[in-house]
């Protein structure tokens, strides 16, 4: 059981920082064909879920860890407000009309390439916090 | 029934952190390239088979140096590279990595390659670039290798 569910946390933790990969190359004005937004955004939703809920159920598991704890309490707030950076640069993305192009020169929202950074620090340090576990 | 927590000592810490960071950015890097070459092999225009070139380049290849450079250093740090004989785990960590930088150089260049073709010849007709489905065959496969070797890793076979 313990093997299954760190197997499914990291899976999942890789599917979130290939979308973080993906975001850059649109922040960096790479094509936005659709299929690569649907892609990353796929990858975000499995992700997202997939580490939180195999994360949560992984604490409960493990003697040890506690919900509490408070490198598990600052992964719940670093992942909330990744989330939502998340939800914020695709939607400047979508405003920028990236999704509309194929795989023509993009136009870049500033505002998507800010919160698409503000994102990728979170996840960093939120990939920290899972491997350094200050204060366990 | 439940386990009992495994903590690491912290000077195991930076190389592990540099290990997975490398491996999500060289993991990245490939499904971004698989994107942009699928689109490319479809008939997209030859800007995505250039994309799929450079996120090769540069995400996957990096990522796969930071990976493999901070592999050898977690190696070193826990004692394991002492050992007489490599665990399972760790073999087939060493074999997807060593193997898997052989195909990924080998796409890389073949991408490069063909999509310079590609430009050269008005960017139209991509899918008849052979460079293209060579790309995505050995992409897609390192794609497969890569979660195999994610598997090994966390649950470390006997």
């Amino acid at each position: 059981m313990y093997d299954f569910l760190l197997f499914s946390h990291v899976l999942s933790a890789f599917f979130l920082l290939a979308m973080v990969v993906i975001y850059s190359s649109f922040a960096l004005g790479g094509p936005a064909p659709n299929r690569a937004v649907t892609l990353a955004q796929v990858l975000d939703g499995i992700g997202g879920i997939g580490t939180i809920v195999f994360g949560v159920w992984l604490a409960l598991y493990l003697d040890g860890y506690e919900l509490w704890d408070g490198w598990i309490v600052a992964a719940f707030v670093l992942w909330a407000a990744a989330a939502e950076t998340g939800r914020r640069s695709h939607a400047a993305l979508r405003l920028a009309g990236a999704t509309e192009a194929t795989s023509e020169p993009t136009t870049v929202d500033p505002a998507m390439v800010r919160w698409h950074l503000i994102r990728s620090a979170l996840i960093l340090v939120l990939l920290a916090d899972m491997i350094f576990k200050p204060g366990a | 029934m439940s386990e009992i927590a495994v903590i690491r000592p912290d000077s195991w810490n930076l190389p592990l952190f540099l290990h997975v960071l490398g491996a999500m950015v060289a993991v990245g890097g490939l499904v971004l390239a698989l994107t942009y070459l699928a689109t490319a092999w479809r008939g997209d225009s030859a800007r995505s088979f250039r994309a799929g070139y450079r996120a090769l380049l540069y995400g996957a290849i990096p990522g796969y140096l930071v990976m493999r450079v901070a592999a050898q250093w977690i190696l070193s740090k826990e004692g394991l590279d002492n050992l007489p004989s490599d665990p399972n785990w760790i073999g087939i960590g060493f074999g997807v990595a060593d193997f898997g930088l052989l195909l990924l150089l080998i796409a890389t260049i073949t991408a490069g390659i063909g999509s310079r073709r590609a430009l050269a010849g008005g960017g139209e007709a991509t899918p008849r670039v052979v460079g293209v489905r060579v790309a995505v065959g050995l992409t897609s496969f390192l794609l497969v290798a890569y979660a195999v070797a994610i598997w090994a890793m966390t649950t470390k076979p006997a």
